[in-house]
């Protein structure tokens, strides 16, 4: 077990050597056992348990085919079905790929290439004459892999349809796509793929069972979806309701344990009754799983940096300084006086100015319920258009300099918000971060309003700094146990207020969900929110939307 | 208070602390192998008194580039690396106060526009945009500087030419040369030098053999094509360099390299996992 893992991280390894020759990012993923290499043009597929050289050999090898335009949709389209011809092809084609960046290959891939067939072609399209041709062709060394002529297509045909922003594929599609080609009768069984991870997230079959079985968010249903809704109330609220102060009791009874460890108690807002339940929601903070396959390289920025850079910069002249560009005449002239009249002159006699630093701590909270794994227009999944959003934003700020935490919710009932912690503000914003981010699967419901006191309640405690910014990402469906859409929205938006009260900003922004504005006007108030079709869309409104938020704080922070 | 213009080259301790003088009495010409027109296009700039921006990636040669081009000009060259602080008056001068007095020191600015040098301003874009709004006059048919707090505009003198260094990839969406600026400007682009040049200059500049050089470059060409791929930034020669130099030094070529190359690339231990398998494969293991 546990060499297989090493192995299939040195295999991960091998991703950037990948990257570099297909001058794309690829990344390299451990094979079926006993299966030669293969790609589908974005990921690299070796037998974790041959030897290393052997496995930069075959790296090596698809990665120049990538980059030698071998594997373009024209030609492979013609190799499809025809698995000898595929062979010889690639008995011509591979020689020619790795001779063509042959100056750019380890040294020890270099002995490979056969120079006598490399010269027998100068395009794919001739290697692809000289296959088709009756001339004899020795069969390509096992470390040249093969040619999956219906997963490379499957993964053009993808890339082309949906002008996709993130690069890697996820493993599930790549199942799924499988699975919905499933006539495709080709040498290599479908059927094995389809079962090869039959209850797992993956495989058609897999999704079938998680549809069955998962929880699914019903909002038309009617009724109480869960059976731990609650039937009676003790007395316990009426006493918490004397303290109906947007609370900072919040933040006071929220010890630092509590934060890391087995839960922190949140208050909820009962519309119907007009008064709080008093540590109603128990939140807790659960470690997400890294997912492996996510490539190194960090996400797409949607250009969001330019527009989130011109928030709140600006020089400022500071009189009276020890140091700076010029003198200040008059602080000059009193240390000149003072002189005079005997007494030692203060020295800070020059004007300096300094860019006012920024000063905004943004957390943003990321709705991981079930209802974002339904599509979009687009062809992604609500979820992953929310993630990509949030990753670009994450990295965005954090480029900018300003300190930024980002969290993943859902619920089961009051007793268990979990609250995810995919980069905290302290850590750093590495290739983990972006791992744990894949690593989220939608399931479940959102308790909005318990997400939202927490998230508000970390900003405030771990930010540090006079401006703080909460931006959830949902679709704007607040619905629980015992939290259905009124009463959700009410807590919501009154969970929102309290920390706007408590000088806030807070920003919600739906993406790529199909709510209707009436729903999120519900659910979010008066506070900033906005609807944004697709992920790219944000660059265009996002730096308004921040200003307008953080300007709405500014004003109360100062009322306050 | 008096104000004394002209006093001459000061030695302000903010001025020295910026600015280095490369003397024109040098007596070797710098290391420098011409990639493609650039020497002609700068000669003819500098004799027409144009005004030049050098773009291209971080390590690629454009410093020594104007270092080998003032030695041939006999031109000083007056080198100052910009940052975000750089204000008109670090540029310019101000005023200093000695014991009850002000007293003008000139700016490197200044200074190289009394004597004629060539001013080469490192990094152009991290200054701020209303320091670099200083050169605009000087960038053009005009040639002046005007001095504000002294009263006076300064006729550039012979031989004068101001000089700037720009990375359009680098923070380019942060910060980005005004077009104002710009079109005072001609551009000459620089690029990583091709694959026999750079392992002649590697060679040359870290003193190792050919061969050491020609794995390094490989290496280097190999990392580069990840910038397609993402990699923020990439293997300049100025590392390949410096991991020569240290195999000269008598380092393992593959310790040269994570310390030289892996490890000024990137943090991330992902990444920096993933560069050290290249170095791995792409340079020969001497312990073995």
């Amino acid at each position: 077990m546990r060499s297989a893992e090493g192995n299939s991280d040195s295999l991960g390894r091998l991703g950037l050597l990948a990257s570099a020759l297909a001058c794309r990012a690829l990344k390299v993923a451990p094979a079926d056992p006993g299966e030669l290499a293969w790609t589908d043009g974005r990921v690299v597929f070796v037998d974790a348990n041959i030897g290393t050289r052997e496995q930069v050999e075959a790296v090596a090898v698809q990665a120049s085919l990538l980059a030698a335009g071998s594997l373009e949709t024209d030609v492979v389209r013609r190799l499809t079905r025809r698995p000898a011809l595929a062979r010889r092809y690639l008995a011509v084609e591979g020689h020619r790929a790795l001779a063509a960046i042959e100056d750019l290959l380890p040294p020890s891939v270099r002995p490979l290439i056969d120079s006598d067939v490399a010269a027998r072609a100068d395009s794919p399209v001739a290697s692809l004459a000289a296959a088709l041709s009756r001339e004899p062709i020795a069969d390509p060394p096992d470390s040249f892999g093969a040619i999956r002529t219906r997963h490379l297509l499957a993964s053009i045909k993808r890339a082309a349809s949906s002008a996709m922003t993130h690069q890697h594929v996820r493993r599930e599609q790549r199942n799924q796509v499988v699975a919905e080609l499933s006539g495709d009768e080709d040498e290599d069984g479908t059927a094995a793929d389809l079962f090869s991870s039959p209850v797992g997230s993956g495989g058609a079959l897999g999704r079938l069972l998680a549809q069955l079985l998962g929880v699914v968010r019903q909002l038309n249903g009617g009724g109480p979806p869960g059976v731990d809704a609650p039937t009676h109330w003790t007395g316990a609220e009426a006493r918490g309701r004397g303290s109906t102060v947007f609370s900072i009791g919040v933040t006071g009874t929220m010890e630092q344990a509590a934060i890391e460890g087995q839960g922190t108690k949140y208050p909820e807002w009962d519309v119907h009754r007009r008064r709080y339940r008093r540590d109603w929601c128990t939140v807790q903070e659960v470690e997400p799983r890294p997912k492996d396959d996510t490539p190194l390289l960090m996400s797409h920025r949607h250009g969001l940096r330019r527009p989130l850079a011109r928030l709140g910069m600006g020089l400022e002249r500071f009189r009276r300084r020890v140091q700076g560009d010029e003198i200040d005449i008059d602080a000059v002239i009193e240390a000149r006086v003072e002189a005079m009249a005997g007494s030692a002159p203060h020295e800070a006699i020059y004007v300096e100015s300094l860019r006012r630093r920024r000063d905004l701590a943004v957390l943003l909270l990321l709705d991981t319920s079930g209802s974002a794994a339904e599509s979009a227009a687009t062809g992604q999944t609500v979820h992953e258009q929310q993630r990509a959003a949030a990753a670009a934003l994450t990295v965005a700020l954090h480029e900018i300099g300003d300190r930024v935490a980002l969290y993943a919710y859902h619920s089961r009932g009051r007793s268990a918000v979990h609250l995810v912690p995919v980069k905290r503000f302290d850590d750093d914003l590495d290739t983990l971060v972006m791992r744990r981010l894949h690593g989220l699967v939608p399931s479940a419901y959102s308790r909005l309003g318990a997400a939202i006191r927490h998230g508000a309640a970390v900003l405030e405690k771990r930010g540090a700094t006079s401006r703080r910014l909460l931006v959830v990402l949902s679709d704007g469906l607040a619905y629980d146990h015992g939290y259905e859409p009124v009463y959700g929205a009410a807590d919501a938006r009154r969970a929102l207020a309290e920390a706007r009260r408590r000088g806030t900003a807070c920003l919600c922004l739906s993406i790529a969900a199909s709510t209707d504005v009436e729903t999120l006007r519900r659910v979010f108030g008066s506070a900033a929110y906005a609807t944004i079709p697709r992920t790219e869309q944000l660059s265009q409104v996002i730096g308004p939307l921040f200003r307008s938020a953080l300007r709405s704080a500014e004003v109360r922070r100062r009322v306050s | 208070m008096t104000e004394g213009p002209g006093i001459g080259a000061g030695d302000g301790d903010s001025a020295a602390r910026l600015e280095r003088v490369v003397t024109a009495t040098r007596a070797a010409r710098p290391y420098y192998v011409l990639v493609g027109n650039e020497e002609k296009i700068f000669k003819a700039a500098f004799r027409q008194g144009l005004s030049v921006v050098l773009k291209g990636p971080t390590g690629c040669g454009k410093t020594r580039f104007l270092e080998a081009m003032a030695h041939d000009l006999g031109r000083p060259l007056i080198t100052v690396a910009c940052h975000d602080d750089l204000t008109t008056a670090d540029l310019v001068g101000r005023f200093l106060l000695r014991g009850g007095e002000t007293e003008w020191v000139d700016g490197p600015l200044t200074r190289a526009v009394r004597e004629g040098a060539i001013c080469y301003l490192d990094e152009v874009v991290e200054a701020r945009q209303d320091t670099t709004v200083v050169l605009h006059p000087l960038a053009d048919h005009r040639r002046q500087l005007p001095i504000e707090r002294l009263g006076l505009t300064l006729d550039a003198a012979p031989g004068f030419c101001l000089v700037v260094s720009y990375n359009p990839g680098y923070q380019s969406i942060l910060k980005d040369l005004k077009d104002s600026t710009r079109q005072r400007m001609v551009a000459i682009e620089f690029g990583f030098p091709a694959r026999d040049v750079e392992v002649k200059i590697v060679a040359h500049e870290a003193g190792v053999d050919e061969a050491q050089a020609a794995e390094l470059v490989r290496l280097g060409q190999a990392i580069r094509r990840l910038e397609t791929a993402g990699l923020r930034e990439v293997a300049s020669t100025r590392v390949l360099i410096a991991a020569g130099r240290l195999i000269a030094e008598g380092l393992e070529a593959r310790e040269a390299a994570r310390a030289a190359i892996a490890g000024p690339l990137t943090d991330d231990s992902t990444v920096t996992r993933g560069l050290v398998e290249m170095i791995d494969l792409y340079l020969a293991d001497q312990t073995a």
